[in-house]
């Protein structure tokens, strides 16, 4: 037992002295490239780590009822991890002891989440999730509108945590613990006052993870970081949010109230992301919108009935999460510095034709179009709610997309923009005046 | 024989390999090299063409390979009767338009070899395509390339073009893909698993409400391609401002997918649906075959003119294909093949006209004087637009109205109304008016008064041998049509059985089999 406490937890305790360490050289004075080296390497023996503990197929129950570490927890913490690695290498996000410590304890909390099989420290988890990120989104940027958009993080966050904390003091009146499956079984079940909980708890979730009606924060915060910091936010904060609930709801069938609930929000989420995005003009605000549409997507999959959506989620969180650092990345290429309108990128495609190719494809992926990884993320979901035979909500979803398309489009043709004096309209022209 | 699938394979292959292989190495290689990869591919399609025939066992070119198993999604590319002439006709369009704007400026940038590779790839890929997901992965992935084509070498209005064309046809394809996932899904429900093989979806019974969602996404995906009225509102801006290679490749090769989907998908997915719905599709052909060419003879920008001709000449092989008639869809298969080619040389000719005299080349006339080479073929083409005997365009346009003819007769005859035979009537006054068009296109442009003849560069020798391979090709149908229709005989009967076990329809293959006896 105790070496399984030991190994199950690994990937854990390694991000955790990482962080202790981190403290230390900081104070010594030591140049910053170790801190960056120092996070790479851990997150990539953390990563293989769950790698091989997947491949051993490690599923032991830690502390029953409290942590767990299944096949889903190793999936998630991989994806998690894989990506945060992603973000480390193509961007400058750990470049500094205070941003690599804050990213590190950020994905700490992370972990915990996919975890935990009780309340208690899926709560410890989502608290130390959010609590770093509001410090990273204020640091290193020294001006008022990062301030104003971490304070609207930081409200709304702790709002939600109260909302959570409400439903999970209504769960344990009705199960009488707060292991998260008897809470699971209770709302699947379908009684009011259950029903009321997992409303409590998913609404909780919900601004974290932006969702329609919960999503005010988003544009401001978004627009208000680094871009770095914006890309760790859309990506692996958001994406542990969604596989948190993963975690909760795993292959809970839904009843018709929150069945509808979980429908009518998805689809708004996805409707109203895309068509407030159409007139953006600023990249972080338009990621913002986008990741409000892309929620959408996420929760429709909570409809499904026929126990995909795991797989599902899983897939779509780790391909939008690399997909959105890798775009944040090549962007920050094309746009040195911090401006972050999207006519910077006007004809990027002469000037840096591989930094423009990746992100123009990395729009296009978002947007969902084949055959770029977007599109099967959203294929996988959306085949499962088909099969769930909820054509309808699939066919109005799909509409939504199209609107998103629009002005994925216009990213990916500003590209290849050239204006009247580029030289290559001129030498076309001269090419069939002089013959 | 394990290598039997490599031709298959290599079609796709080798343009995106040739795509990568440019963008890495120097940019003087990279025209030859593009040129080398379609000519490839040409050769290796000619070889599985002249070595295909109805009774070619299809497992003899089949490529398979699991792609993503759960989901039943494989990589599957395979030639049969469907499509069998698209491939050629690809194969044949892609080197011709390159070789065309070999002299260009564009020609010289890797970007534009490189999209032109990948838009070949992708477009083989939906045409070969035996999987149904992988089809629609093919069939929007061939925007992309296409999508920025226009955007970077187009004329003035590229970017509303650009736009237009893709948002247009993307925004008819939304409800195909609920319709692909709802067929797999169909498959879950009757077999117990995910599968997107077509071999497997023919193979389902589908109830008339399914039958009629997928009848309704594939058909709306299919008449923005094509396209049809009321749905073709993007083609005279997308024509009209894409650089000449790509509008001889959209008009030519990427409209025939609209066509294709409508054979390889509506019609087998929908036998109760389609059958009943054919009279409806029978009046859109016919609206677009007369608006088409009755906008063609009003207009006077040359690209936009031969845009509307490419909506009227569309317009017959969707009335052919919703004939139900044996000659009919023959007809229809011959048509792809012919108006891909006349169509796409009417616009390099344009095109190697506008190279010539800027954006003046639209008041150029007399060029009979001036350029009789360009001339010439020009006329050729035009002619093949008129539908003049011993071209392909009359093979096809007659054999289309022919099966039209018979079925309509037989449809009154049965007491079921005349609607068919009246429609075939009105599409036959469309052959007048196109003619009309044409010539006045041609009068124009060739005869007007000599007095104002430009001065013009003709064409070089060089610059004439690669038209070779589309008027042999033209004549070939016109003269021979037999050899090359006995290859889609299987599919073509086994179209009208289908149809005929729903609605009983009387003895039409005698005709089909004077017709492909007719060239041996």
């Amino acid at each position: 037992m105790g070496s399984d406490l030991f190994s199950g937890l690994l990937a854990e305790e390694l991000l955790l002295v990482l962080l202790l360490t981190l403290m230390l050289p900081e104070m010594l004075k030591v140049s910053p490239r170790i801190a960056d080296a120092l996070v790479k390497l851990v997150l990539f023996a953390a990563c293989a780590i769950l790698l091989r503990q997947y491949a051993q197929g490690y599923d032991v129950d830690l502390m029953p009822g409290e942590v767990r570490v299944d096949r889903f927890a190793v999936l998630a913490k991989l994806v998690l991890l894989g990506c945060a690695l992603l973000l480390t290498l193509v961007s400058p996000v750990s470049a500094t002891f205070k941003s690599g410590f804050l990213v590190c304890s950020s994905l700490l909390g992370a972990l915990v989440m996919m975890d935990s099989a009780g309340f208690i420290p899926l709560f410890i988890g989502i608290e130390m999730l959010s609590l770093p990120a509001f410090a990273l989104m204020l640091s290193g940027t020294g001006t008022t509108s990062a301030s104003e958009g971490a304070f609207k993080y930081l409200v709304l966050s702790s709002i939600a945590s109260a909302l959570l904390l409400f439903g999970i003091a209504f769960a344990y009146g009705i199960t009488g613990t707060l292991n998260i499956a008897d809470f699971a079984q209770a709302v699947g079940a379908g009684s009011s006052p259950a029903v009321a909980a997992g409303i409590l708890v998913a609404s909780g979730f919900f601004l974290k993870a932006a969702v329609f009606p919960f999503h005010g924060w988003a544009p401001d915060a978004y627009s208000s970081a680094r871009v770095q910091v914006t890309s760790f936010l859309a990506s692996i904060v958001k994406g542990a949010v969604i596989l948190a609930l993963v975690r909760i709801f795993a292959t809970v069938d839904l009843n018709s109230a929150t069945f509808a609930i979980i429908a009518v929000l998805s689809l708004l989420s996805i409707y109203y992301g895309n068509i407030a995005a159409i007139r953006q003009r600023n990249f972080k605000r338009l990621l913002a919108y986008s990741s409000i549409s892309h929620a959408g997507y996420m929760l429709v999959a909570f409809i499904d009935t026929t126990g995909g959506r795991v797989a599902d989620l899983l897939w779509y969180v780790a391909i939008y999460a690399a997909t959105v650092i890798v775009a944040c990345a090549s962007f920050a290429i094309l746009c040195p510095g911090e401006r972050d309108d999207v006519q910077a990128t006007d004809g990027a495609f002469q000037s840096h034709p591989l930094a423009a190719l990746v992100f123009g494809l990395a729009m296009l992926s978002l947007a969902g179009l084949p055959p770029l990884p977007g599109f099967f993320a959203k294929l996988f979901i959306f085949s499962s709610v088909i099969a769930s035979q909820y054509l309808a909500a699939a066919i109005i979803a799909f509409v939504g997309s199209f609107i998103g398309v629009t002005y994925y489009l216009a990213l990916f043709f500003r590209l290849f923009a050239t204006d009247a004096r580029s030289p290559l309209v001129d030498s076309k022209q001269s090419g069939t005046l002089v013959k | 024989m394990p290598e039997s699938w490599a031709p298959s394979l290599l079609c796709l292959g080798l343009p995106l390999v040739g795509a990568i292989a440019i963008s890495l190495l120097p940019d003087r290689m990279a025209r030859s090299l593009s040129m080398l990869a379609m000519l490839a591919v040409l050769a290796l399609s000619l070889q599985i063409f002249l070595a295909y025939d109805a009774a070619t066992d299809p497992a003899l070119f089949d490529f398979n390979l699991p792609w993503m198993p759960s989901l039943g999604i494989n990589l599957h590319l395979g030639i049969d009767g469907f499509n069998i002439y698209l491939l050629l006709l690809s194969a044949l369009l892609f080197p011709v338009v390159l070789a065309c704007t070999w002299t260009s400026a564009e020609s010289r940038r890797p970007l534009y070899l490189a999209l032109m590779l990948i838009l070949e790839a992708s477009l083989l890929g939906t045409f070969l395509a035996q999987n149904l997901l992988l089809f629609f992965v093919f069939w929007e992935a061939v925007l992309i390339p296409m999508g920025v084509l226009i955007l970077v070498f187009g004329g003035g209005q590229r970017r509303p073009a650009a736009m237009a064309f893709f948002l247009y046809t993307l925004a008819g394809s939304v409800l195909l893909l609920a319709a692909v996932i709802a067929l797999g899904a169909e498959c879950l429900r009757q077999t117990g698993s995910w599968s997107f093989e077509l071999t497997i979806l023919y193979g389902l019974r589908l109830d008339p409400s399914m039958q009629l969602l997928v009848f309704v996404a594939i058909m709306l995906a299919c008449a923005v391609k094509c396209p049809l009225v009321p749905f073709h509102s993007w083609l005279p801006l997308a024509y009209n401002e894409a650089p000449p290679a790509a509008s001889a490749l959209m008009a030519g090769a990427l409209s025939k997918m609209g066509a294709f989907g409508i054979l390889k998908l509506a019609l087998p997915f929908a036998p109760d649906v389609a059958p009943a719905a054919a009279p409806y599709m029978v009046w859109l052909a016919v609206a677009s075959i007369l608006y088409g060419a009755i906008l063609a003879l009003r207009e006077e920008n040359y690209k936009r003119l031969v845009a509307y001709s490419s909506l009227s000449h569309m317009g017959y092989i969707v009335l052919g294909l919703f004939s139900f008639q044996q000659t009919a869809i023959h007809g229809s298969m011959l048509q792809m093949l012919s108006h891909g080619v006349a169509v796409a040389g009417l616009f390099l000719l344009l095109g190697m006209l506008e190279q010539r005299c800027g954006s003046a080349y639209r008041q150029v006339t007399a060029l009979a004087i001036a350029a009789p080479r360009l001339a010439v073929l020009l006329m050729l083409f035009v002619l093949t637009s008129v539908a003049l005997p011993l071209t392909s365009g009359f093979t096809a346009e007659f054999l289309i109205l022919l099966g039209a003819f018979t079925q309509g007769l037989a449809a009154w005859g049965a007491g079921s109304g005349a609607g068919l035979l009246i429609a075939a009537l009105l599409a036959s006054s469309g052959m007048i008016l196109g003619a009309a068009y044409m010539l006045r296109f041609a009068r124009a442009i060739l005869f007007d008064s000599s007095d104002r003849a430009p001065a013009v560069r003709d064409l070089r020798l060089g610059e004439m041998t690669p038209f070779a391979a589309p008027l042999l090709l033209i004549l070939w149908i016109g003269i021979a049509p037999g050899t090359i229709m006995s290859k889609a005989q299987g599919v073509a009967s086994q179209l009208v059985q289908a149809a005929a076990t729903v609605e009983p329809r009387p003895a039409a293959p005698a005709i089909a089999s004077v017709w492909s006896g007719h060239g041996k």
